[in-house]
């Protein structure tokens, strides 16, 4: 589909759509949005971004890092607009992939893709300026309604697969390497060189406590990030690696070929915000009636607004919406649905990726200089595909195969409404039956995929298109 | 006052006035696109139909005297004669500190602290509203019966800050009977506040004080028990003195005992950033020398606070302009007692004045420079610092500095923006301000919050989670 294609290069080139190609692209996108269930089933690989907010060169560059769109998988986990001055080219040029490459693109709704919100924070006041007249925006708050509210990624490997950056396989990279298959977290700059690495903790027995073992790497490590993307502009982050990191994995032949099998990882949920009281099982999510304006209140406005904090149980959130929800309420989720890991967005983090609870939650934030003057850094999540055949298994509760049209999706669907019924989430396929959760099961999150970041900075804006600056508030007093 | 030209800025708002519903207010999102912007529309061109539906809600027990300024409501013209203060709140106090020791010594000052006060029903919570530079506690007049309509045990109360509407300080130690104070009604009497605008303490941390010691004298002259839960309310220099008061704790945020409920619930900000205050200050002189100097009457005054947008709504205008001016004119003559009638001679031109214009404002602004930096310095930090439900109150998103950019992004509060008002949110549009702040109310209302149960005690309990 030719037009498709010049569509996607107008908007590459940052470039406005005809009114006339936005209605149809909307259209087709609603179409194809319609037939995915709340919850989008990915398979590795994958690479997971957090909020975008319109600034469109910072997605050229995010492109840039993470590889181009057909290449590369992507889940986008929301806010794609408001903020930046160009929600519309971004979130335009997102739909022109997702129609183009449905099954390489996810797009998760946040809650910025809400007519309430745009109205206040951009987007609204930005399709009006760029066409005069407000039926974009319409046609783009319909796309809204139909996007999904969460994806689980299956089939994410234990194991880094080999780095691809541009200068991964330098002359540089002659350092003593840690085996791949004991890298569990790997954080690359704008170039794919590895700034720094953190292995795998080994597992002993079932009984690490909440301050034992792998908590204390935790907080090192989101430290050493923040440190050396801060003083390094791109390339010390090699030099400055003290002798137990390492160099990239798997540059040799080793990564995927040579991993060991081990448990696949389990399932990664995707969502905009986090968790609800409301939602205790992902299956809850399947059964809510998306297709509306994001609400007020209720499952569907938690899992969009909700944000994990450092509490016991749920908590207000100062937001004014959704909840805050503490390491028991993630521990046990994940748990229960047979979870490694959450990954969502939503709030700003100044190093681009912060994981929490015992690296049972992760936020992605993907907007560098985030309203071009935050002065952050941004990031994206890659997941590599686990070669043992082991990962993807059929989760009873999944839609593997909505392309094909979601026949499959639906009847699982019904399958597991059933299964609802018949008490927790024993539902039919392979899943594995979780009753009863002792406090000990708490405290041994399971080891979770292997976690590529990739942390990139701003790029250069183009000033063309921004809108004048506006004069200074004259209140005061 | 606070300036608002806004209607420059703002020029593309008015343009589209058929999208104002989305805002983040509740009622036009369950209904019909046209039909929030309908609404809006009647309520900045009816005034009339608001006016009465105001006066309708039950709670005002208007004065005899005061009776006699109601208009009524037939003719479809604008009316731009002032509305009293009884027609919002229940009454209004004269407190005086037991002990007022100024911290500056050496001679004595007395602060007759001026509050409209309508007091809460049973365990409902108390809007503590502080106004702006320039303005009064009347600012707050029509949202507080707005907020009522929605929250019926709601107290609100609105002091006015010193060197602002009827608060009123002495240099002379002289001690006014109590009956004094409850019968007098209208304008500051004892003092011309010209005279005492250089010595004027408007520093934060005084007017933060101030705003305490009212609360606790309120409490204190209406003899309640305890401090009904509150939420403290603040407009632009408002919004700083309400931030520096929640964030000092000497409202206490903690639960002393079970049960009981915490005096401060959450503090709301209208339309102050520290960030884009700042940038304005520098250009602030030269809006307040745009201004008007006087006014030749009152019905004058409001006019041109409706016409030039400074206040967009006509009720509110006619409402809480009055405040902000005072006649020198009947200063000279000293007709304390006869005050009223003045006012109302005044609107028909009878007067035989000396000057054109007698009717000045009350509070001269560009004399307070002195105060403005130390209002607003660090005030982005104390907000997301303080403790309590934080609420943030906008008329456009590119009022957010830095600071606050992130912490919003971070979900460290909650913003609502009304992008179709002016600097006056809660005098332009009441009905939404106080839709979100009952919301933001409910919200944070500790007594009906009710968490799901947390896992430590359900795994306690020994229950299958």
């Amino acid at each position: 589909m030719s037009d498709l294609d010049k569509a996607i290069a107008q908007l590459r080139a940052c470039r406005p759509i005809p009114e006339a190609q936005v209605r149809e692209l909307c259209h087709k996108a609603r179409e194809l949005l319609v037939e995915e269930g709340n919850v989008v089933t990915v398979t590795a690989p994958v690479t997971i971004c957090g909020d975008i907010h319109g600034q469109f060169h910072d997605l050229m560059e995010l492109f840039r890092v993470g590889g181009d769109v057909p290449d590369t998988n992507y889940l986008f986990m929301g806010d794609f607009v408001d903020r930046g001055f160009y929600s519309l080219e971004s979130f335009l040029l997102l739909l022109c992939l997702k129609v183009r490459y449905p099954d390489r693109m996810t797009l998760i709704r946040g809650n910025h893709e809400s007519r309430q919100i745009t109205t206040v924070y951009g987007f609204y006041d930005e399709c009006l300026r760029k066409y005069g007249s407000a039926n974009v925006w319409r046609y783009c708050c319909d796309v809204f309604d139909y996007l999904a509210l969460g994806a689980i990624v299956l089939g994410a490997s234990n194991t880094l697969s080999p780095g691809s950056g541009p200068s991964a396989s330098g002359p540089t990279m002659t350092e003593t390497r840690v085996d791949a298959d004991e890298t569990e977290i790997e954080v690359c700059n704008a170039d794919g060189q590895v700034i720094s690495t953190f292995r795998r903790q080994e597992q002993t027995s079932g009984r690490m406590r909440g301050g034992g073992g792998r908590s204390p790497a935790r907080p090192t490590a989101s430290n050493g990030i923040g440190s050396a993307t801060d003083s390094s502009g791109a390339n010390n982050g090699l030099t400055g690696a003290a002798p137990n990191k390492s160099g990239p994995p798997g540059s040799g032949a080793s990564g995927s070929s040579g991993g060991s099998i081990g448990n696949p990882a389990g399932a990664v949920l995707c969502v905009h915000g986090g968790l609800s009281p409301l939602i205790d099982m992902v299956d809850k999510i399947r059964l809510l009636d998306r297709k509306q304006e994001v609400p007020h209140e209720g499952a569907m406005c938690d899992l969009l607004w909700s944000d994990p904090d450092e509490i016991d149980g749920w908590g207000l959130s100062p937001r004014g919406a959704g909840f805050l929800f503490g390491a028991d309420i993630v521990k046990v989720f994940n748990h229960r649905n047979d979870l490694s890991l959450i990954a969502r967005a939503h709030q700003l983090v100044m190093e681009g990726f912060k994981e929490m609870f015992d690296a049972s939650i992760v936020t992605v934030w993907s907007a560098p200089n985030y309203c071009y003057r935050c002065g952050n850094v941004a990031a994206l999540l890659e997941l590599s595909e686990d070669d043992s055949g082991l990962g993807i298994f059929s989760r009873s509760n999944g839609d593997v195969g909505r392309s094909d049209g979601g026949q499959g999706g639906q009847q699982q669907q019904q399958q597991h409404q059933h299964g609802g019924q018949g008490g927790g989430g024993q539902g039919g396929g392979g899943g594995p039956q979780r009753g009863v959760l002792m406090e000990n099961d708490l405290m041994a999150p399971r080891s979770g995929p292997a976690r590529r970041y990739r942390v990139f900075q701003a790029a250069p804006q183009d000033s063309r298109g921004m809108p004048a600056k506006k004069p200074v508030a004259d209140y005061f007093l | 006052m606070s300036d608002l030209q806004k209607k420059w800025a703002k020029a593309k708002f008015n343009a589209m006035p058929e999208f104002n519903e989305l805002d983040e207010d509740r009622e036009s999102a369950s209904g019909g696109a046209g039909a929030g912007g309908l609404s809006r529309l009647e309520q900045d061109d009816d005034s009339s139909s608001s006016a009465s539906s105001v006066s309708s809600t039950g709670t005002i027990i208007p004065s005899p005297g005061r009776a006699l300024f109601a208009r009524p409501h037939g003719f479809a013209g604008r009316s731009l004669d002032p509305i009293p203060w009884t027609t919002y709140f229940e009454r209004e106090l004269f407190l005086k500190p037991d002990d007022d020791d100024e911290q500056n010594g050496g001679d004595e000052k007395v602060t007759s602290h001026h509050a409209y006060l309508t007091s809460p029903v049973g365990k409902g919570p108390l809007f503590v509203a502080h106004h702006g530079a320039g303005s009064s506690g009347l600012s707050f007049a029509v949202l507080s019966a707005e907020i009522r309509k929605r929250l019926p045990s709601a107290g609100i109360l609105s002091p006015d800050a010193r060197g602002h509407g009827s608060t009123t300080i002495t240099t002379i130690t002289r001690s006014q009977g109590e009956g004094e104070a409850e019968s007098t009604t209208g304008e500051a009497k004892e003092t011309a506040p010209s005279k005492q605008k250089p010595t004027v303490d408007l520093r934060l941390s005084t007017l933060s004080a101030d705003l305490y010691r009212v609360i606790q004298l309120t409490k204190t002259a209406m003899k309640w028990p305890s401090l009904p839960p509150i939420i403290l309310v603040g407009h632009s220099l408002g919004g700083a003195v309400v931030t520096d008061l929640a964030r000092s704790g000497r409202l206490s945020t903690t639960t002393a005992a079970p049960g009981t409920t915490a005096p401060l619930l959450g503090y709301a900000v209208l339309d102050v950033v520290e960030g884009s205050a700042m940038d304005a200050l520098q250009s602030m002189q030269t809006y307040l020398s745009t201004r008007p100097t006087g006014f030749a009457t009152l019905r004058d005054a409001i006019d041109w606070h409706v016409r030039s947008r400074t206040i967009r709504n006509a009720v509110s205008a006619r409402t809480s302009v009055p405040a902000l001016l005072v006649d020198q004119d009947k200063d000279k003559e000293k007709e304390k007692e006869e005050g009223e009638e003045v006012e109302a001679d005044d609107n028909d031109k009878k007067k035989t004045s000396s000057s054109s214009r007698p009717w000045k404002w009350r509070t001269d602004l560009a004399a307070t420079q002195p105060f403005w930096e130390d209002w607003f310095v660090g005030l982005s930090k104390k907000f997301l610092e303080a403790k309590g439900g934080k609420l943030l109150l906008l008329a456009g998103t590119d009022r957010l500095d830095t600071e606050l950019t992130i912490g919003q992004m971070q979900g460290k509060y909650a913003l609502q923006v009304f992008p179709e008002a002016g600097h006056f949110i809660h005098e332009d549009l009441p009905e939404k301000t106080a839709n979100v702040l009952v919301d933001f109310y409910r919200r944070n209302d500790r007594g009906a919050l009710v968490l799901p149960p947390k896992v430590s005690e359900l795994l306690a309990q020994g229950k299958r989670i």
